[in-house]
């Protein structure tokens, strides 16, 4: 037998979810770098893990026609990198599928 | 918050039409000057695609620069380059402010990059400011009567907005200094930007900058390498050296949001704050409104490999 009031209970169990689940939590991080000459990476940090970054990248690589590629870090966990400035692009893109919302976009470099 | 809106609109419209012609003459200038300004205003288009995007950032920061300085000096290619950067901040400026018309309640401390010949200019722009204001508050202030007597004299419940005013036109009345005061000028010298070589830029008044942040250099110069993604160090004439090739409105960018996160305070938007480090976290104090806060720290976060792989692999092994 046992007493219910004993059972531990996580009041906040389901607040960390999220309300809404089809958007992630947490700030998605896209960031600039200089490579030699006029050239640009653009990096996107900070995807949850749920969605499945191989896919995410096709799609930016055929809209933006640029190339890019997942990258795995120990750290920061599976990173986003693509070829050229493509900051506005990824936001625009990033809210447009839903993935998302504006104001979790942390746009850094110049 | 919608009728301080109102007072507010015409003199933002008032600044905008003196920012265009400033920008006007400032073109006009570039154009006699070289061809090479065509380049930069093509550019100018790019910047103003931009800054909506920066819209949430509504400081107005103003680089510019003296305008006799122009004329005088010869023309160099830093010099160009310069007035490029003001040229086009003008431009920045113009689309800012266009913004700053709806979401002004958001961020209206206005933090100016200029110089003394063109402060002198600002001032008098301020007085003329003060005196739409007040012109404004007397037409405001009958209309309050106007209102306060519509339910003074009836029977009949007042609206919402009628109070809203009514508090506003007291506490307007009870300290005038108040409503004078709102817009705060934060004067800022635009950064020395040099491009050294091909491949690193010269931040010549870094120093100084942060001196007149009230920021330890090491503060900023961590946010600075960390968003610009790159490297770099202060050199012997106390001027940082950042690897990289960046040009003055970039650094302006970076050095606008820095103030928004780390200068200006969150509570009352003042720029007299202290930046502590308490138990590994940063916080901002307000010597003005005595808030305190923290703020995030600085993170460079991912960095992808942008050097030969061949020379970090001889580096290393």
């Amino acid at each position: 037998m046992s007493i219910q009031n004993l059972n531990t209970f996580d009041p906040f169990a389901d607040a960390s979810k999220g309300a809404d689940d089809d958007v992630q939590d947490g700030l998605v991080h896209i960031r600039i770098q200089q490579r030699n000459g006029r050239k640009t990476l653009t990096t996107v940090q900070g995807l949850s893990s749920d969605y499945d970054l191989k896919k995410i990248v096709r799609a930016c690589k055929k809209e933006f026609a640029c190339n890019g590629t997942v990258i795995e870090h120990p750290e920061y966990g599976e990173v986003l990198q693509l070829q050229g400035d493509q900051r506005e692009n990824i936001c625009q893109w990033l809210t447009k599928a839903g993935l998302a919302k504006p104001d979790q976009l942390k746009v850094h470099g110049f | 918050m919608a009728e301080d809106d109102a007072i507010f609109d015409p003199s933002l419209k008032k600044k905008k039409k003196k920012k265009k012609t400033a920008f006007d003459i400032d073109a006009a200038l570039a154009e006699g000057g070289n061809e090479t300004q065509e380049n930069n205003t093509a550019a100018d288009g790019e910047t103003k695609e931009e800054d909506p995007d920066d819209a949430n950032v509504d400081i107005d920061l103003d680089f510019t620069k003296k305008k006799k300085k122009k004329k005088k000096q010869p023309f160099t290619s830093e010099d160009l380059d310069a007035v490029g950067g003001e040229s086009k901040d003008d431009a920045g400026n113009k689309v800012n402010n266009q913004d700053d018309g709806p979401l002004d309640d958001n961020f209206d401390l206005e933090v100016d990059f200029s110089k003394t010949k063109k402060r002198k200019k600002k001032k008098k722009d301020l007085g003329e400011l003060m005196a739409a204001e007040a012109d404004e508050k007397h037409e405001d202030k009958e209309n309050v009567d106007e209102n306060s007597a519509v339910w003074m004299g009836s029977d009949r419940d007042y609206t919402y907005d009628e109070l809203l005013k009514r508090a506003f036109e007291i506490m307007r009345d009870k300290n005038p200094d108040m409503a004078a005061g709102k817009k705060q000028k934060f004067v800022m010298r635009p950064p020395q930007v040099v491009r050294i070589g091909t491949k690193k830029t010269s931040f010549a008044n870094f120093t100084e900058i942060c001196k007149m942040l009230h920021r330890q250099p090491k503060h900023l110069l961590d946010f600075l390498l960390a968003e610009l993604g790159t490297s770099g160090s202060v050199d012997g004439n106390s001027q940082l050296i950042i690897k990289g090739r960046f040009q003055q409105k970039q650094i302006e960018n970076v050095l606008r949001r820095y103030i928004k996160e780390y200068v200006t305070c969150h509570t009352c938007r003042s720029p007299d704050t202290i930046l502590q480090k308490d138990t590994r976290l940063f916080f901002l104090q307000c010597e003005t409104c005595g808030s305190r806060c923290s703020v995030a720290s600085i993170k460079s976060g991912f960095q992808a490999v942008t050097s030969k792989r061949a020379a970090i692999r001889a580096k290393t092994a």
